[in-house]
């Protein structure tokens, strides 16, 4: 007997070893990894060797990357303050925004029409933004009161599908109410002039945006770690029954997350319209979507990491179909901006469900 | 009392709610579209139905609320039609300001709904401000009606709401029944010159049919009392399986009855149960959350037009019948090699990875770059119909008895896996996942033949879609087709069989047959999924384990407060 | 009672099997005074002559489909609203501009045995399968502003033997751009953007071949999704290949955002840019704001020495109805479509002496592609395969940003021919 126990056993390499535990899964996660970096090396040496672009052109990929992923910051920032607070995805996020968007319309124009907008650019652009705020944080409070409040303790699925049907009455309401044509923002002169920034010109507007949206970020994030409410927050999203026995009005908090949240998709639809210029009743959706993918790449819960989350977005959008595809000699790589936002934010719920900067959510709960 | 809860201002206060909903009804520009639709020609218009029916509502809802809030006001019958009248006149306010303010205000430069025809219809026809006040004393009228009618007894109030909704039926879908009838021209040609004229229902119609369905409900009635006389009160279940009987028998006699337009919606129906039978083996069942389900539907459909097309796109030209099963083939392996990399996400986020799945399937049909596989934007058309021996199933009646036979099949297919060891497998993944595999159940096995089964529904389901369009085009495989199927199976039910019909038919054929409020579609839409997740989050006829476990907190609740333990329901 | 309700519902579809079997109304019949092959309608005295419209009527696209409702309107009104004394009747249905909307218009119409034929759709995605199920039933479609070039083409399938239209083909318009862009505006290199709708990419493949053949070189072939707001990376992937000339024949909102950014990308501020004829509405005004001015795009000639000579009391027609001028371009092509329409029913119904009135549907059908007069979009008269006008090109270009301006030949201008 004790022969047989103190026989060693035969030793295999670590190497053959690690091998022998492999399955279909791992071999095909690691085909996975493979083949999107193979893509992206393949794709940006291409595009290296064919040098069609200049170094004004791609500042200015960049610069549109980030004017985009700014505004998609903003959005994301909704999405992951009431998915920390309720831990619902609201689906009718990208709705505020448009709401936000039209809202300020019917202030920008009058404005620029008057000239108002062109002489007084900062009380104008105040008086839009103000205008902006009020509706679609309205909009986000009646919300959580009707649809959201009564599935406060409820999980499955139901609050998800009450909230895609928010969205729709949402967008159907704005249609019936102002029509589906396109409805344009007032440019005026003050944006579309050019800063030289090294060298290079840059659109104002753009770099507004940007700036404007860092300003803001930077507000939330210390109204979220500085203040009394902000703290509150944080309490709920870490655990909403142990801040309930703590003598935290769990209504009171939810109600505040919502108005954050519907003042930044204001804000975020007024940006949004003035740079791309066009607003109407389904403009909310796609970048609703965009940005909960967004906030699930920086770190669902996470405030930096919603801000990260969106610029990065923004660029890969921006710089990756010229980037990636284009050396690969694909046609048309425009088509698929789409195919890369989501495999990236695949490859991350996948390899990093944590998000960039993010806590262990997406493993930990069902 | 504080100001709040006096009896008179809860009445008002209830009556403002309705009044708004009337207002964003105008202002929605609904209660136009709704006004320029009749339920009796020239008499009564569906939008003036609809204002009715929210005084009414008004009216009903003061009466029943303040009647348990005690105090003077409010007591008595006289008491309860004052509540009625006082909500009912509240209702009306705002909408009657919405009228003036538009006759003052150039409010139509924004809102776009509010036209001269509304305030038209508003004022009932006559000048602004008597018509305003002519508004609010109707819906002061209506409200009194609205209570009246609450606290009048069943025995009088019960039988007129079968009369009122066969009038609204045969007055608002006037077209279909038409169409329906003029199949037999020389059995109901008589009948319906009196009821219908070319426009709509005519008054004598409508009376005639309210008084017959009255008479009818009572003497239903009057049977049913004398049948649980003689034999005891009704087994609940039996009749629920009676009812089901007869609406199934229905259902699938319809087409041949109805003709080809309801043949083709019942078909798009039928692929949706299709889907929506396989969606339920993944959320249903296992708990797999999966948002990018209309890829497999769109494989489905792919491979069929690649294998059978008469087009420069088609790798070969085989019949239907040999490309369906490759077809589903396909969809199963897509299924897998979507379930692969997404075995170790959960919940919500799984949501969002197989949506981002989803997603990218349609960009890639659409995209130029494989537009020399897959047609690109222009997709690939020419796919012949399905034949058997010499009958090709060209019309949408026969294809929907294709859908049928699949459905047939599917519902077969999975009826059996709930009740097997694999089905349980898959209840123990949706509970808990590390408790699941602790008991020993392989995780990734399981979850791998969810999605794979799950995507052979939606590939047939698929298949057969491409040979009803003829042609795929990649605009056809949106998001939204997902966001329906997860919508219907969980109205309908998740989890039961029966739900999944149910909530195909109110999801998707309800929407159908009332095209012509087109533009509002979704408005609806949008609504019914808030308001049924609000009031019945189980879905119209959820499975019975559901139903306990969203209803258990009750339990618990009331045996905490003391009440015995709740009786087992039986089966 | 129960056993009763099975019982009714189980022979009920004993009287009727033949929605189930048959493969629509082509057997030889005679009803009244009238023999045909495919199948004879038959209207009772005093009831209306149905015909069908299938056109979009909600969605970003609205203006398309509702301009060309609003004409056959008119042209109904203009006839007093009566044919052979009975009341014409127009059942309009909004077929979404898609497939799936196509089809189930198409289904519901061959269900109604009463309609006389369908005017419409507005979308070649919704004609393709939408007008077989028609013809299946006897029904005859004649296209308003269907542009597909496979829908009348020599080698189309029998079951569109009952497709017709009074629009020109893409072919047509492709070459008359090419035409421009190459011969007139003498540019040697093109770029095109596509949005991935089988319009826009079969559109700018005809234009890019036609560019070829002349001459030309296609740099560039770019294609963005419909909803893309955010087009300069797009375009300046297309700067670096330095063109003379974008061709973007987008909807609405896409080409707006092109119009716009163009401006803003750097390499392309001297490019010309030509859009398609989506472009020629107010909402596009409204939608590009002050990047409108000086764009360019192809349309088919609307001015009034291009027109038929009814043209211009339509257009006041037009106005007076309904305050406001002709929205979208393909009105006359509609109008055209129900003349024709009433041209051959007066062609080949026959009354009887009760009153009662008979097409026969082959008859109607032969009527249709027989008939030739000069409609108000100049004249109508169908080759074979069932192309019925005549196709006059031209080029505009938009002069001012307001959008209360616009006006067709007012802004945008026409500046060729």
């Amino acid at each position: 007997m004790s022969q047989v126990l103190t026989r060693p056993l035969p030793q295999r390499a670590p190497w053959a070893a690690a091998l022998a535990r492999l399955n279909a899964v791992d071999v095909v996660l690691w085909g996975l990894r493979i083949g999107v970096v193979a893509v992206v090396i393949a794709g940006t040496i291409g595009t290296v060797v064919q040098d069609r672009y200049d170094a004004a052109q791609w500042v200015d990929f960049v610069v549109f990357g980030l004017t985009l992923g700014a505004i998609y910051a903003m959005i994301a920032l909704g999405y992951t303050m009431v998915y920390g607070v309720l831990r619902m995805i609201n689906f009718a996020h990208g709705d505020f925004v448009m709401c936000g968007a039209f809202a300020g319309y019917f202030v920008a124009v009058p404005l620029d029409r008057s000239g108002f907008l062109q002489d007084h650019a900062v009380l104008g652009m105040s008086a839009i933004l103000l205008v902006s705020v009020i509706t679609s944080t309205s909009i986000a409070v009646l919300t959580e009161r009707i649809a959201y409040r009564p599935f406060r303790r409820v999980t499955g699925l139901a609050p998800l599908i009450c909230a895609i049907g928010v969205s729709f009455f949402l967008e159907q309401t704005f249609r019936g109410m102002f029509g589906s044509a396109v409805k344009s923002y007032p440019s005026p002169a003050w944006q579309r002039a050019t800063f030289d920034v090294f060298g290079f010109h840059l659109p104002r507007v753009d770099l507004l945006v940007i700036g404007l949206a860092v300003f803001f970020m930077a507000g939330l994030y210390l109204i979220v770690q500085r203040t009394k409410m902000g703290t509150a927050m944080r309490a709920v999203a870490e655990d909403g029954e142990a801040a309930a026995l703590m003598g935290i009005d769990v209504n009171k908090v939810v109600v505040f997350t919502f108005v954050l949240g519907g003042a930044m998709a204001g804000i975020a639809g007024v940006f949004y319209a003035f740079v791309y210029k066009q607003v109407y009743f389904f403009m909310g959706f796609t970048p609703g979507v965009k940005a909960f993918g967004a906030a699930v790449l920086g770190g669902i819960g996470n405030i930096p990491g919603a801000m990260l989350g969106g610029l990065f977005l923004g660029m890969v959008e921006s710089v990756g179909p010229t980037l990636f595809l284009d050396g690969l000699g694909i046609p048309a790589p425009y088509q698929l901006r789409d195919m890369i936002a989501f495999t990236l934010l695949i490859m991350v719920l996948i390899f990093r469900p944590q998000g960039l900067l993010g806590e262990k959510l997406a493993k930990k709960r069902a | 009392m504080s100001l709040r809860q006096q009896p008179a201002v809860r009445c008002a206060l209830i009556g403002l709610v309705f009044g708004a909903v009337a207002v964003h009804l105008a202002i929605v520009g609904v209660l136009l579209m709704l006004h320029k639709r009749w339920i009796v020609v020239d008499t009564l218009s569906l939008g003036q139905a609809t204002l009715l029916v929210i005084g009414l509502g008004a009216g009903a809802m003061a009466a029943a609320r303040v009647a348990t809030l005690g105090g003077k006001f409010g007591r008595g019958t006289v008491g309860h039609l004052g509540t009625g009248v006082v909500s009912g006149a509240a209702c009306g306010v705002p909408i009657a300001a919405l009228m003036l303010l538009t006759t003052l205000l150039p409010l139509q430069s924004i809102f776009i709904a509010l036209s001269p025809d509304l305030v038209d219809m508003l004022s009932l026809g006559l000048d602004p401000a008597p018509g305003a006040l002519a508004l609010i004393v109707a819906a002061a009228l209506a409200g009194l009606l609205g209570a009246a009618l609450r606290i009048a007894p069943s025995a009088i109030t019960r039988p007129l709401l079968p009369g009122a909704v066969t009038v609204l039926v045969a007055g608002v879908f006037q077209e279909l029944i038409q169409l329906m009838l003029q199949q037999w021209p020389d059995v109901v040609g008589d009948a319906q010159d009196f009821i219908y004229t070319w426009e709509g229902l005519s008054v004598q119609g409508a009376v005639t049919l309210f008084v017959i369905a009255t008479g009818l409900s009572v003497l239903f009635r009057a049977a049913q009392r004398r049948m649980v006389v003689h034999r005891g009160p009704p087994d609940p279940k039996r009749t629920r399986l009676m009812w089901a009987g007869i609406s199934l028998l229905v259902l699938i006699l319809l087409p041949a009855v109805a003709g080809s337009y309801i043949g083709q919606v019942l078909m798009l129906v039928g692929l949706y149960i299709l889907m929506g039978m396989g969606l339920n083996l993944e959320v249903g069942l296992a708990g797999l959350l999966d948002l990018g389900f209309v890829a497999f539907f769109a494989v489905g459909a792919y491979t069929t037009a690649l294998l059978t097309a008469d087009s420069p796109h088609a790798l070969m030209h085989l019949s239907y019948w040999a490309a369906m099963p490759v077809a589903v083939f396909m969809s199963v392996c897509v299924g897998v090699l979507f379930g692969l990399p997404v075995l170790g996400v959960r919940g919500d986020y799984l949501a969002v990875a197989t949506m981002g799945l989803g997603e990218i399937v349609r960009v890639l049909v659409m995209s130029d770059f494989a537009a020399p596989l897959l047609g690109g934007a222009q997709g690939i058309l020419q796919i012949p119909k399905p034949r058997i021996g010499d009958f090709v199933l060209s019309t949408p009646v026969s294809l929907f008895y294709l859908t049928l036979v699949c459905s047939a099949v599917a519902a077969f297919v999975a009826w059996r896996l709930e009740n097997s060891r694999l089905g349980r497998a898959w209840m123990a993944l949706r509970d808990d996942e590390d408790v699941a595999q602790a008991l020993g159940i392989n995780l990734v096995r399981s979850k791998l033949l969810a999605y794979g089964l799950g995507a052979a529904f939606a590939g047939l389901g698929g298949s057969i879609f491409g040979a009803m369009l003829t042609s795929v085009y990649p605009t056809s495989f949106q998001l939204l087709i997902s966001i329906n199927v997860l919508a219907l199976i969980i109205v309908g039910g998740m989890g039961s069989l029966p739900g999944v019909i149910l909530g195909s038919i109110a999801l998707i054929g309800l929407p159908e047959l009332l095209r012509e409020f087109g533009e509002y579609r979704y408005l609806f839409y949008g609504a019914v999924l808030v308001i049924m997740m609000r009031l019945r989050p189980e879905g119209l006829w959820p499975s019975e384990a559901r139903q306990r476990e969203l209803h258990s907190r009750d339990e618990t609740l009331a045996l905490d407060a003391g009440a015995d333990a709740v009786p087992a329901q039986g089966d | 009672m129960l056993a009763a309700g099975v019982l009714l519902f189980s022979v009920g579809p004993l009287f009727s099997v033949g929605p189930l079997f048959s493969v629509g109304a082509h057997a030889t019949q005679t009803l009244g005074p009238v023999t045909d092959d495919i199948g004879v309608l038959r209207i009772p005295k005093g009831a209306p002559i149905q015909i069908g419209g299938s056109w979009v009527q909600s969605g970003p696209d609205t203006a398309l489909g509702l301009d060309q409702k609003r004409a056959v309107e008119i042209a109904i009104k203009d006839l007093g609203g009566k044919l052979l004394g009975h009341p014409l009747k127009l059942d309009a249905e909004d077929d979404l501009c898609s497939a799936e909307g196509g089809q189930t218009v198409a289904t519901k119409f061959a269900a109604n045995p009463q309609i006389v034929d369908v005017l419409g759709p507005g979308c070649s995605s919704a004609a393709t399968p939408g007008a077989p199920i028609l013809w299946q039933a006897g029904i005859v479609d004649i296209c308003t502003s269907c542009t597909a070039p496979k829908l009348t083409a020599a080698d189309r399938k029998p079951e569109y033997y009952g497709f017709a239209r009074t629009v020109y083909s893409d072919i047509e318009q492709g070459k008359a751009d090419a035409t421009y862009a190459v011969k007139i505006a003498k540019v040697k290199t093109v770029a095109t953007i596509h949005d991935g709708s089988p319009y826009a990419q079969q559109l700018q493949q005809v234009f890019a071949d036609n560019v070829v053949a002349m001459g030309g070189k296609v740099v560039a072939q770019e294609a963005v999704a419909p909803t893309d707001v955010d087009m300069h990376p797009v375009l300046t992937r297309i700067a670096s290949f330095k063109p003379d000339l974008i061709y973007y024949p987008l909807f609405t909102a896409a080409a707006a955002q092109v119009s716009r950014q163009v401006k803003e990308t750097p390499g392309l501020q001297n490019v010309k840019l030509m859009g398609g004829t989506s472009m020629l509405s107010a909402d596009f005004i409204e939608a590009a704001g002050p990047a409108v001015v000086g764009l360019l795009f192809g349309n088919p000639d609307l001015s009034p020495d291009a027109m038929g000579k009814g043209y211009p009391k339509f257009v006041a027609d037009y106005k007076k109805a309904y305050g406001e001028a002709p929205v979208s371009g393909y009105h006359a092509n509609a109008y055209d479509a129900l003349t024709l329409t009433v041209k051959a029913i007066e062609k080949v119904a026959k009354t009887d002496k009760d009153g009662n009135l008979y097409i026969g549907r082959k008859a109607f059908r032969d009527a249709v592609f027989s008939t030739k007069f000069e409609g108000i979009s100049g004249a109508i008269g169908c080759d074979p395969y069932g192309e019925c006008s005549q196709f006059k090109p031209s080029v505009l270009e938009f002069i001012s940003a307001d959008p209360k301006t616009f006006g067709i030949g007012k802004n945008p201008k026409k500046i060729w021919p």
